[in-house]
């Protein structure tokens, strides 16, 4: 019995050291494989998911900075959010709907948020950029933020265009394609 | 309740010549146990191993956009390898400057891209490429090519646009080029 226990908390032990817990995902993407590729923080990561229809969708990583996130918003754009919004904000993991609809979103619950098909963030809203504002907004609440684009494998190349050319507007210069690992003599292709 | 670790036989031990010794300390375990393996079930199903990795990219700073362009021009033309990506993973190369001529079709991979790139860079010092992927091909295209400079450890490349020109070329050498 006694190696049986030990055996079992050594695996608990592992498994708490060496994960992270699961985060519902606000869309889903195949990622493109690559062999080269560095490891990424878990943390102070702004990541901007693109899915195959080149709708953008934004998450940050920890909760307390997504509540620090919305308040910038919220005071850019003059809008007022409950306290109930705040928490709803912290909980989802990411989301991709213009700010006129956002409100709307965080009142519903979220059984039904999951269900709700989310169009992605504008990029071209009349001659607002509202993905850049979220970007210099995600920026201004963590200096040292790293940004990664999740681009889905068979996304067009001119619509990941439009969202690089979004960054580089915003004088993001430097940031990572979030990529899967493959081996070196791996030739196949999506 | 099944205890495993049983107590000691008072027989069998004065069987041994250890009549003296006190039975042992039994402790009751199994709920322990149950509760170990809870959480072990736990954490292996609301966890994850995986952790995001990526391809690092750097853009040149767009004020200088004019002095990039003098720094591409600067290049000389035997310094240059242009790769074109095209819709279905399609991929054309040329060296120097475009000819209908001169453009060849490629395979991504080991045998095409790999080997042309290693030959590239072994016979031209300061190796340049120009990757400039079609707007109409697929964001695994661009990472494929990335992916490829990083391994084959291009010195220098950059990301670039395809001019009306070189597609004019390209058409011209019978290469089908879908209007952007």
């Amino acid at each position: 019995m006694t190696p049986m226990v030990d055996m079992a908390f050594l695996l608990v032990t592992f498994f708490l050291l060496a994960t992270t817990f699961k985060t519902g995902e606000v869309v889903w993407v195949q990622i493109p494989r690559s062999v080269a590729g560095l490891n990424l923080p878990m943390t102070d990561l702004l990541t901007i998911s693109v899915n195959k229809d080149g709708q953008a969708y934004l998450s940050l990583t920890s909760p307390a900075t997504r509540r620090a996130w919305l308040q910038k918003h919220a005071q850019v754009n003059q809008i007022q959010y409950t306290e109930e919004e705040y928490r709803a904000f912290e909980a989802m993991s990411g989301f991709g709907v213009p700010t006129a609809q956002l409100r709307q979103l965080l009142q519903m619950p979220s059984e039904e948020r999951k269900r709700f098909k989310q169009a992605g963030i504008p990029m071209k809203a009349g001659n607002k950029n509202e993905l850049a504002d979220w970007i210099i907004l995600a920026r201004v609440v963590i200096p040292r933020l790293r940004i990664a684009i999740k681009a889905d494998a068979t996304t067009p190349y001119k619509k990941v265009e439009d969202v690089i050319k979004t960054l580089t507007d915003i004088n993001v210069l430097r940031f990572t394609l979030i990529t899967q690992p493959k081996g070196l003599d791996d030739d196949a292709r999506y | 309740m099944l205890d495993i670790d049983d107590l000691p036989n008072p027989n069998r031990l004065r069987r041994l010549g250890r009549a003296k010794e006190k039975p042992g300390v039994v402790t009751d375990m199994n709920s322990m146990v149950d509760m170990a393996f809870l959480l072990l079930t736990f954490f292996m199903l609301s966890t994850t191993m995986y952790r995001p990795r990526g391809l690092e990219i750097a853009f040149p700073v767009p004020d200088d956009t004019e002095t990039r362009v003098k720094e591409v021009q600067a290049v000389k033309a035997s310094q240059a390898l242009t790769l074109i990506a095209m819709p279905e993973s399609k991929l054309y190369y040329y060296r120097g400057l475009p000819e209908a001529s001169s453009i060849k079709s490629l395979s991504y991979g080991k045998a095409g891209l790999r080997t042309l790139l290693q030959k590239f860079i072994q016979e031209t010092p300061k190796a340049v490429v120009l990757l400039k992927p079609h707007p109409d091909c697929v964001f695994e295209d661009l990472v494929t090519l990335l992916d490829e400079m990083n391994i084959s450890r291009v010195p220098r490349y950059a990301i670039d646009k395809a001019s009306e020109e070189e597609l004019q070329i390209m058409r011209s050498a019978g290469i089908p080029v879908p209007n952007p």
